[in-house]
């Protein structure tokens, strides 16, 4: 299998299996970055050159990546795999500027309470450690033309990331007319208001954005109409969103509920371990390469909850030894139950003779 | 065939005790391990790379003697310290894809997935159960008194010798199941569907070994495909050896399928305990014979990173101790030679109950 981060290659010379071990791409990748971190025969591996604090919690990291990096589009998305303790971990963060110059890229990343990979990157990884890097993807991407209406983003917390890559991009191309990009930026506090001294200097020098603040420890919680009436016209706007899953749920069921609303994109960000309701009595686990499903109860084995619903995964001992069941899941989050462990990491291996679901789940299989 | 006394309360206080041995080492799992297992990566590849260029552009008889001995040396760090160790799924945890139990794939004939069915699933879930363990004397010896003798069984030592020099020919052959074919279980066109990827992995390792790296040497072609062959027959004695002390030498309990039934976690942790032994060495013995020389260890948690076998050895000794149980440590020596034994012995006609004094003495 070629890693999560990596597209498959699909030249002949890699394929050849008359040619191992001389194309063996693992073992030629691993010498090459013997020599060089940053050499690679298709990974995209990036250098941290700098890491600058943007709140308390929040900080930006710049990396310089090697050619294979293909470029991106402001508001796409990454995803950043680094080494903690052995382990690899993977997380998807958005492109926090529009193209640079230099063609050095950068990602803000919020630290989040028992965040594995967030402290990891916040107070750990030194300057001029290599990570390796996804190319970039997504379509949360600033329109090729204007529409008349502008545009109105919506951005909680870190969701701001995405934006902006857009507004810079937006400005660069010259976007003139007075208020035409609205900007409503949720957050806890003036402290906690990532970018915010940018974005103030950005909007006092360009008349084109319109920027709304709304301090939810001042102002409570936003409801999503109280909060959107802020900008009167924006069922009208093209419009992006982007935040924690709660809030982009309240928005987004407010925008369904509007008559003829302009479109309303979404960027959809973080792994917030998704815990079942102690009162809910399955969850669903979706199969993703065979496209089947099946409902499964809390605590049981995921592999007899499958076999119940008629499905047949590869097996072997059934007791957590063999490792015959083991698959992928790609999301959600599940307990061993030989060892009590919980775990919503992404695309980690799990037997599931021995899991069970705790949440809705992915699997690949 | 009793094998222990203990009751079910002593068999779920040992269940526990090695729990907690098991849980301390998996949850300090980390960067040390990780740089274990890629150092061993490293290693392995060094001598690859060593032995085919020695093999490939040397001409003198010491670069030929050197060049056989680090490809034998890398084929067997990458079979047992890497290749066996990566197939249980010990390094899974990383979540690194270049050392992961369903993706890696190993320089031995041997299908890497028909050899997860019948070691990791087979084996290491009904090991020394006659009859269900297809490793226990690998379906052509006769080790055990328990075994039924057959006139076959004549051929023992001849089995025992040719499957040593084969050795990754008869485990890469294994799961093909050939024996349930000529006991009419088994179609012949069954048979061939489940040599499939068997077939499919001779066809690669015969190129690499035999045709692709002698013909990249032109001149030198017969010397490298001559030291490949013997680089090859070097790791399979290895492995046979190392291998056939796991379960194989005086003291190691068989176990009957009804004796099995309705294990819990503590009964097949005794079984894995009574019916596996140990070789004592140095830590590079250990790592060259991917830790196997821990058996014991490595039956009660095969998926427990290998390299941290010695470090809970005393532990589980003493588990041994507290409970009666024998804990079957002994040289390769002692340990090889009482598998000779038992090669010979068992030959011929034997029964459990002629052989108790014989078995004690040993």
């Amino acid at each position: 299998m070629s890693s999560v981060l990596t597209a498959p290659r699909t030249s002949a010379f890699w394929r050849a299996g008359w040619l191992h071990p001389l194309n063996d791409r693992h073992a030629l990748e691993e010498m090459l970055a013997g020599i060089d971190p940053l050499l690679s025969l298709g990974t995209v591996k990036a250098r941290l050159v700098a890491r600058q604090a943007e709140t308390a919690s929040c900080c930006s990291l710049r990396f310089k990546p090697n050619r294979w990096w293909r470029g991106f589009v402001a508001g796409q998305h990454l995803r950043l795999s680094v080494e903690i303790k052995g382990v690899r971990c993977e997380r998807a963060y958005s492109l926090s500027t529009a193209p640079q110059a230099d063609g050095c890229i950068e990602i803000t990343v919020q630290r989040q309470a028992g965040g594995k990979v967030s402290s990891y990157l916040h107070d750990e990884l030194p300057l001029g450690a290599v990570v390796e890097l996804s190319q970039a993807s997504g379509d949360f991407t600033p329109p090729t033309t204007l529409p008349a209406a502008g545009l109105l983003l919506i951005a909680a917390g870190s969701g701001i990331t995405p934006m902006r890559g857009l507004l810079q991009t937006l400005h660069a191309r010259g976007v003139a007319a007075p208020g035409s990009i609205c900007l409503i930026q949720v957050c806890r506090s003036q402290q906690d208001c990532i970018y915010g001294q940018e974005l103030d200097t950005l909007a006092a020098q360009w008349p084109a954005l319109r920027l709304i603040r709304w301090y939810s420890a001042q102002q409570s919680r936003p409801e999503a109409a109280q909060l959107l009436a802020l900008a009167p016209d924006h069922a009208q706007r093209l419009s992006y969103l982007c935040g924690p899953a709660g809030f982009m749920r309240n928005v987004e069921s407010y925008w369904q509920s509007l008559p003829d609303a302009a479109p309303l994109h979404l960027e959809r960000f973080g792994a917030a371990p998704l815990e079942l309701a102690p009162d809910a009595p399955a969850v669903q686990v979706q199969l993703q390469r065979s496209g089947a499903g099946f409902a499964s109860r809390r605590g049981a084995a995921l592999l007899t909850e499958a076999e119940r619903a008629g499905l047949a995964p590869a097996y072997g001992c059934r007791i957590g030894i063999c490792r015959s069941c083991q698959c992928r899941k790609r999301s959600g989050t599940v307990q061993d139950l030989v060892t009590g462990t919980v775990s919503s990491e992404p695309n980690e291996w799990i037997r599931l003779c021995v899991s069970s679901a705790q949440s809705d789940l992915e699997l690949d299989l | 065939m009793s094998t222990h006394t203990l009751s079910r309360k002593q068999i779920a206080e040992l269940q526990k005790d090695l729990d907690v041995i098991r849980d301390e080492v998996m949850s300090s799992l980390g960067a040390r391990d990780a740089a274990h297992i890629r150092s061993m990566v490293k290693i392995a590849r060094g001598s690859a790379i060593a032995g085919r260029g020695l093999l490939a552009f040397g001409f003198d008889p010491i670069s030929f003697v050197l060049g056989v001995a680090a490809l034998a040396h890398a084929k067997i760090l990458e079979n047992m310290e890497i290749g066996h160790n990566v197939l249980h799924g010990q390094y899974d945890w990383m979540n690194d894809p270049k050392l992961n139990s369903q993706d890696y794939d190993w320089d031995n004939v041997c299908d890497s997935g028909m050899w997860k069915h019948f070691h990791n699933y087979e084996h290491h879930t009904y090991t020394n159960i006659l009859g269900k363990d297809r490793d226990y004397g690998y379906t052509i010896l006769r080790l055990s008194p328990e075994q039924k003798w057959h006139p076959l069984y004549l051929l023992n030592p001849i089995a025992n010798a040719v499957l040593a020099l084969a050795f990754e020919w008869g485990v890469g052959g294994h799961d093909v199941q050939a024996e349930r074919y000529f006991k009419g279980e088994m179609s012949f066109a069954q048979m061939q569907q489940r040599a499939k990827p068997f077939r499919r992995k001779i066809r690669k390792q015969l190129i690499k070994d035999y045709v692709l790296f002698p013909l990249l040497s032109f001149w030198n072609a017969p010397r490298v495909l001559l030291g490949n062959f013997l680089a090859n027959l070097i790791r399979n004695l290895w492995a046979y050896t190392i291998i056939f002390c796991g379960h194989f030498p005086e003291g190691t309990k068989v176990f009957r399928e009804e004796d099995c039934q309705n294990e819990t976690r503590g009964d097949w942790y005794v079984r894995q305990m009574i019916g596996s032994a140990n070789i004592k060495g140095s830590r590079w013995f250990h790592i060259m014979s991917g830790h196997l020389s821990h058996q014991i260890e490595h039956h009660l948690f095969p998926d427990m990173p290998a390299a941290r076998y010695a470090e809970i050895a005393p532990k589980v000794e003493a588990v041994c101790r507290k409970y009666g149980l024998p804990y079957n440590n002994a040289s390769i020596w002692r340990q090889y030679g009482t598998v000779l034994g038992k090669v010979l012995r068992h030959a011929l006609p034997s029964s459990p109950a002629a052989l108790k004094p014989a078995t004690s003495g040993a």
